[in-house]
């Protein structure tokens, strides 16, 4: 026996020397075999600081090791009690042994065989839940292994030392795998200096596999993957080439909701901390070809630069799923896109640095709650931009339409210079004139696009403007000349005058304010100035009655919300100079309805019905609209001792007075008895 | 007893969502069809984000918007919902500072108006709701 442990030890040294054995201390006794060994180092596997006792005569085995390395992950105190433990030279081996790691037992029954002599091992663990992982080491350093049934959470909860990155992501799931590791130095190659080589296959499956970050934003649930992976190396140079078959399952990557289906092939090397993905091809619904590469720094867990190609995509699919969600969340679920994308990217410690996009008859639009909305579109051309450079974009775009308003096509071209953008003049046609930019140019600071430029329209004929609006039609012309248009966080303000010369006289709009133009409060302020409009076209055109003679009006702090008045201070008054002035027997009922609480006197209410139009000398109306009700007034100056107001002061013969006395009109009711009264559906009050 | 605690979040909802005293700076309730507009907008989407505050998935950052604190307890697919959610909140949120401060005549306050709803929209905060005290989440 003496003889026997004696052999086995020497055996032991002989055979752990081939593999860089130093061995610190052994003690031999009849009954017991103690072995120390300061290090071993295989290519996959190196451990320091083992302790191993063998009994002997009660065949229990007890072996420490202060550090295992297997593949490029540690494990510390690991402990290893074997109740039936045999050594036969040059064999030992052990059944139902017991592994603590880091003072903890793990749930599984190990068995092993060595083979001193021959170097070769088998291992065996048997989970309680039918977990097995069985490893053969043979004598060449080929590891061969086969995890089957193995839970991915209790792997991950055993082995936290080893896998620090994943127990965060409280992975779940079981796993299927099939490794093949060969490649331990030969002898030869270490006598004659050669160089050490490895090669490596993986097989692995994952079934109702899970997985979820803290904070939720990156999670999986039921996956089904299918993963592959060839590698070799010589020298530590790693070449390898992964497969990955996402085959069910769904998964939550903020903002991206992804559901089974892409599959990825890749290749690349790992050399250190540097894994390289030099080509990955992602097979993705509605991405003809989708390609990246890549430098994953795995001691910081992070990018550290990478590349994107994504070629003819259909922006009907990926947009809603990969583009909405990441520039408009808040209104992912109203875009559509439409039209086909190919773009390349290049990021470097996780931003953007270069973009190129080709938009083929790429379509934008939202849709309003009511109908109408914006789109933008078939959008075609380049847009490239640097993140320390200068480049031009150059886009044809079909078209575009904004509510009931429909633009022509033109061209957009632009200077990128990181976050800043500086358009080309641009004429965007508009019926049959054209709203033109000039000299915008927009950054953006702090998620926020500033910026400024000029605008001009040129003329637009009212007649087809209103046409295209639905409103009645009106003669005349739009322009406007905005020397001065700045975009602010929240607003874009028009410093100058939009004309609208209707009805023989203009209408002039100056401090146009758009706030915030992109949500539910969206409104637009100005004032508006109107001078010597025709009453005859303008009550014509609104099925008003007969009016002959002019007016100005003048309404300042004018707030529109949804295109709806909501609040302003707004004065009408006849036109000075000296014109025919005559006013309908309907014209007189309309403008009494209006008042609600209108007026004439008694010898008036029966002049109504004698004559079909009456003179006047001059008309003056006032609301002020804050809150819904119209705070109302007539012409200035004029005072009735029944606390009456004039707004039709009559002249001539015959004539009659038109007089308001209700000063607080309800907004809302006087727009439908305006609506009525266009529209001839009511009867027109007369007291 | 669910029935209480659910008067009592409509109550504190309701709190939150009425004119705050006016600052020494400013009217905070001043009112404008575009303030009008955003509170009724925020008030339609609370009730999708009140069992979201409960639930812990969405909190009340210090900086006056919202923010998901811990999407864990989200249904997968319903997640982007939330940040979608989130998102507009968020959005109407800025706005209203911004309306605000431009209702008093004052764009500059916009700072002050957000700081100043901030503390108060936390204040407000239900207990069991969790909101950010000095950039660490915290349940009331």
């Amino acid at each position: 026996m003496r003889r026997l442990v004696g052999v086995a030890l020497a055996g032991a040294l002989l055979a752990l020397s081939g593999a860089g054995v130093q061995p610190a201390a052994a003690a031999i006794t009849v009954d017991a075999l103690t072995l120390s060994v300061k290090r071993v180092d295989y290519p996959a596997l190196a451990l320091r600081g083992l302790v191993l006792r063998l009994d002997v005569a009660t065949s229990q085995l007890d072996l420490r090791v202060a550090s295992l390395r297997v593949g490029p992950h540690t494990l510390q105190d690991v402990h290893f009690a074997c109740p039936r433990a045999a050594l036969s030279y040059p064999v030992v081996e052990c059944r139902g042994g017991r592994m603590r790691l880091a003072r903890k037992p793990l749930p599984v029954s190990i068995d092993f065989r060595f083979d001193l002599a021959g170097r070769g091992a088998r291992f065996v663990a048997a989970g309680d839940r039918g977990a097995r992982v069985d490893a053969r080491f043979d004598p060449s350093g080929r590891l061969e292994a086969r995890l089957s049934r193995v839970p991915i959470a209790e792997l991950v909860r055993q082995f936290q030392g080893m896998l620090p990155g994943l127990a965060g992501w409280n992975p779940s799931g079981v796993l299927e795998a099939e490794l093949d590791w060969r490649g331990a130095p030969s002898m030869e190659d270490q006598a004659t200096g050669g160089a050490r080589r490895e090669w490596l296959r993986l097989r692995a499956g994952i079934d109702n596999g899970a997985f979820g970050s803290a904070d939720g934003q990156r999670a999986a649930e039921r996956l089904a993957v299918d993963l592959s992976v060839e590698a070799s190396a010589v020298e530590d140079r790693w070449q390898w080439v992964a497969r990955a078959d996402w085959k069910q399952g769904a998964a939550y990557l903020h903002p991206f909701f992804v559901e089974a289906g892409p599959r990825i092939q890749a290749s690349g090397r790992l050399r250190g901390d540097r894994l390289t993905v030099r080509e990955a091809s992602v097979a993705l619904e509605g991405v003809g070809a989708l390609a990246a590469s890549g430098n994953f720094d795995l001691q910081q867990r992070q990018w550290t630069d990478g590349a994107l190609s994504v070629a003819d995509a259909d922006l009907a699919v990926i947009g809603p799923r990969w583009l909405a969600p990441l520039v408009a969340p808040a209104a992912a679920e109203r875009l559509r896109f439409a039209g086909r994308v190919s773009a390349g990217l290049r990021f470097e410690a996780g931003a953007l640095r270069e973009l190129d996009a080709v938009l083929d008859g790429a379509g934008f639009s939202q849709p309003g709650p009511a109908g109408g909305g914006v789109s933008f579109g078939p959008v075609s051309g380049h847009v490239p931009w640097r993140a320390n450079g200068v480049t031009r974009l150059q886009l044809e775009i079909g078209g575009a339409r904004w509510e009931r308003l429909a633009f022509g096509p033109f061209a957009l071209a632009a200077r990128l210079q990181g976050d800043r953008i500086g358009f080309d003049r641009s004429v965007i046609p508009l019926l049959d004139g054209a709203v033109v930019l000039d000299g915008l140019a927009l950054q953006r600071v702090e998620g926020e696009w500033i910026g400024r430029g000029g605008a001009v329209i040129e003329p637009v004929s009212m007649h087809l403007l209103t046409a295209a609006a639905g409103l009645p039609a009106m003669e005349g012309v739009l322009s406007a000349s905005i020397p001065a248009l700045s975009v602010r966080p929240g607003e874009i303000a028009f410093d100058g005058a939009l004309v609208i010369s209707v009805f023989d006289g203009y209408l002039q709009a100056t401090k146009l304010r758009v706030h915030e133009p992109f949500g539910v409060a969206s409104h637009l302020t100005g004032d508006i100035e109107a001078r010597h409009l025709d009453l005859a076209q303008l009550t014509r055109t609104f099925s008003f009655g007969s009016i002959t003679g002019f007016a100005d009006a003048d309404i300042r702090g004018l707030e529109l919300v949804r295109w709806r008045p909501a609040r302003f201070d707004a004065r009408v008054a006849s036109s000075p100079g000296r014109y025919p002035r005559r006013i309908s027997q309907r014209a007189v009922q309309n403008i009494s309805a209006l008042g609600g609480g209108g007026a004439m006197a008694a010898i008036q209410r029966r002049l109504i019905g004698l004559f079909d139009t009456f003179g006047y000398r001059d008309i003056g109306f006032r609301c002020v609209l804050d809150a819904g009700v119209c705070k109302a007034d007539g012409i200035p100056g004029v005072e009735r001792a029944d606390g009456g107001f004039v707004i039709v002061r009559g002249g001539g013969v015959p004539a009659l007075d038109v007089i308001g006395y209700n000063r607080r009109i309800d907004w809302m009711e006087l727009v439908d008895r305006l609506q009525s009264a266009i529209g001839s559906k009511a009867k027109a009050e007369v007291h | 007893m669910r029935s209480f605690r659910w008067v009592g979040m409509v109550l504190m909802v309701l709190a939150a969502l009425l004119p705050i005293a006016a600052p020494a700076q400013g009217n905070l309730d001043i009112d404008s069809p575009a303030i009008t507009a955003l509170r009724a907008s925020m008030q339609q989407r609370h009730a999708q984000l009140a069992p979201l505050y409960a639930a812990g998935a969405v909190g009340l950052a210090g900086d006056g918007t919202v923010a998901i604190r811990d999407a864990s307890g989200v249904p997968l697919a319903q997640r982007a919902q939330v940040n979608g959610l989130v998102a507009a909140e968020n959005a109407d949120r800025v706005a209203l500072y911004r309306e605000i401060a431009r209702a008093n005549g004052h764009p500059e306050w916009e700072a002050d108006v957000r700081r100043t709803f901030a503390q108060r929209w936390i204040e407000r905060a239900q207990a069991g709701w969790w909101v950010q005290a000095g950039g660490n989440w915290v349940r009331k």
